[in-house]
């Protein structure tokens, strides 16, 4: 049985990685779970400068799922470099880092910084970021500006170039397409949905920034139906996610046509869910006799 | 830190709303002001693992203890475990309470949800024969846990209508007394009764350990979720990982 996945130049040993922010930069998690197991570490945002991250508090549980808002609390690309980069690079498993920025130049500067070092296997590119220069509206909502700085990063590197797709847009496939378009290795999806919880005691929202980020199970049917969208737009690999909590639901991101697949908030509920995940979908291909993951395409 | 799976001892109210539970304990050993997470229910809801601070540690049974209030969902599916029942615990996570500066007697306040790591810290520092000063309060009689008080401590409780103990706060107990010069004070308990622990030590320039609480995730330092603000350069520390012990004169007090 192939486990492995391809994408652009890079191969991962297994399907099975863990959601960007969910897991910081590997090394508490490492003291828990058998990070050799791993398909690979998505590691939290990075951003060129130390970012202390969002008001407090900063999470809320809502039903089946919750919102947080950190603000990609990061230590910043210096920091980064000395005290998360060597951890990344001896890990047993791939490390793709998670880029942030405010603007374009933001994200082709630290991809550059980032080029000198060999703690990684690949990027991911967090285009849920407001733009600055787009009056704060998020990259990946607009096809234009996903095409244009996937065009600019694609020079950069030789390495897997990931979008990571924001759901929070009237088509999904037409973002994905635009990522194809600039030159992406692969897309992502989905990053968290926007939403609200209001405290009517106090009269306000009860995470300061008023909307945050929802994820977890709540999330998984948006997750896996835009999945299934960008599958019919563009022939990229896809890594799904989104309320990832069982080999069931990452086996219905794989018929949806994702390649791969990350486990986040799941995390927080039992921290050895990527590899039951993992063990499961071995077990589903054994029983179906499924020989490789391209096995899960093309059923309906 | 590790995994592992708990039973149940015993689950038992021990006051109005609030809960004494006693488990198996697999892990490493625990410190007062540590805690752990659990989870002792299947499904979407409640999702996230809870915390809750250590009130015992028993090394030769290997069983631990902690005292909950019954507040929301988690809480309320707690009253319900059984002795034999299995939790899935992570830890012990977190720092501890730090031993009293040198020559200073340890004065430790509690309450609410904050008795269980105040107990724990007065038994171990009763043991190692620092005599501390324990002061308890709670809302009225009803609300004072019936659970074993560490021996070897002065223990004064404190009820708001002076149904049980002092009249008063602990805040008001402790500006009551006049021998407190040199102490190292100890808090865990609501907000107001910390940030009054927190003044009193500063007029006395004495050090304050407070232990404090903030919504989790991951519980182990990994995804930022459980920040508070500091008065530091980086402007926010994580209670799971940083904490939740601090030092009171890096916190900011609203
Ligand atoms: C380090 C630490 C130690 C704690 N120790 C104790 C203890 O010894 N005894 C005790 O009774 N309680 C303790 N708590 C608080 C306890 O975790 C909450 O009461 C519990 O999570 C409430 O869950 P619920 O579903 O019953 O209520 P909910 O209705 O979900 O929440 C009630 C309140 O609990 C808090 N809360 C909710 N979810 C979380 C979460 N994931 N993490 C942290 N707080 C949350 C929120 O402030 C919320 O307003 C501690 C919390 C922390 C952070
Ligand atoms: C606490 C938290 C922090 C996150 N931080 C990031 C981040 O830094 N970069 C990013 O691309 N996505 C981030 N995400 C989004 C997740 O990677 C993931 O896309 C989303 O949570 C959906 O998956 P899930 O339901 O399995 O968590 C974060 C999610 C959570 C819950
Ligand atoms: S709860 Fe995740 S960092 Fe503290």
């Amino acid at each position: 049985m192939d486990l492995t996945v391809t994408i652009g130049s890079g191969t991962l040993p297994n399907p099975v990685g863990v959601a960007s922010g969910t897991f910081g930069f590997g090394e508490e998690y490492g003291r828990l779970i058998d990070l050799s197991r791993l398909g690979a570490v998505y590691a939290k945002a990075l951003t060129l400068e130390h970012r202390p991250g969002n008001d407090t508090p900063r999470m809320v549980e809502t039903p089946s799922g919750m919102l947080n808002s950190i603000g990609l609390a990061n230590p910043g690309w210096e920091r980064f470099r000395v005290e998360k980069a060597p951890f990344l690079r001896d890990m047993a498993c791939p490390a793709v880092l998670n880029i942030g920025g405010k603007k374009e130049s933001d994200y082709l500067e630290l991809v550059e910084k980032c080029e000198e070092l060999d703690c990684h296997w690949g990027y991911e590119i967090n285009i849920s970021c407001p733009n600055v220069k787009a009056g704060g509206l998020a990259f990946g909502t607009d096809t234009h500006q996903v095409e244009s700085l996937t065009k600019k990063l694609r020079p950069l590197t030789k390495k897997p170039l990931i979008m990571k797709l924001t759901p929070n847009v009237t088509d999904i496939g037409e973002i994905a397409k635009a990522a194809e378009a600039g030159g992406a290795d692969a897309v992502s999806a989905i990053n968290t949905l926007k939403g609200m919880v209001i405290d009517t005691k106090k009269r306000r929202p009860v995470i300061p920034a008023g909307t945050a980020g929802l994820s977890g199970a709540a999330v998984r049917p948006v997750g896996v139906a835009c999945v299934y969208r960008i599958a019919q737009c563009v022939s990229l690999p896809i890594i799904g996610l989104g309320g990832i909590f069982t080999a069931d639901h990452a086996i219905q991101y794989l018929l949806a046509g994702a390649s791969a697949v990350q486990v986040g908030t799941a995390l927080f509920v039992d921290p050895r869910i990527p590899l039951q995940v993992l063990e499961g979908i071995e077990a589903y291909m054994d029983a179906n006799g499924f020989t490789s993951l391209k096995d899960f395409h093309g059923h309906f | 830190m590790e995994q592992f799976h708990s039973e149940v001892i015993s689950c038992r109210e021990s006051a109005r709303d609030y809960y004494e539970l006693i488990f198996t304990w697999k892990g490493p050993v625990p410190l007062p002001g540590q805690f752990l997470t659990l989870r002792c229910w299947e499904g979407d809801s409640p999702l996230l693992r809870r915390p809750f601070a250590l009130s015992s540690y028993d090394a030769a049974e290997r069983r631990a203890s902690l005292i909950f209030q019954k507040r929301g969902p988690a809480t309320s599916l707690m009253t319900h475990l059984k002795t034999g029942d299995h939790m899935d615990i992570l830890g012990p996570l977190g720092g501890t309470f730090p031993p009293p500066e040198t020559g200073r007697r340890p004065v430790i306040t509690g309450g609410g949800i904050g008795t269980g790591p105040v107990l724990f810290l007065a038994d171990a520092l009763s043991r190692a024969g620092l005599r501390p000063l324990l002061v308890l309060g709670f809302r009225d009689k009803n609300f004072v846990p019936r659970v074993h008080l560490p021996l070897g401590c002065e223990t004064v409780i404190c009820t708001d209508d002076g149904s049980a103990g002092q009249e008063g706060t602990v805040i008001d107990y402790l500006r009551s007394r006049d021998d407190l010069a040199g102490s190292h004070f100890y808090g865990c308990g609501p907000n107001p009764m910390l940030k009054g622990l927190h003044e009193l030590a500063v007029e006395q320039n004495a050090p304050c350990s407070v232990s404090v609480e903030e919504v989790m995730a991951c519980g182990i330092g990994a995804c930022q979720g459980c920040a508070i603000p500091v008065n530091l350069p980086r402007k926010f520390l994580r209670v799971c990982q940083d904490g939740p012990v601090f030092d009171s004169r890096i916190l900011v007090w609203t």
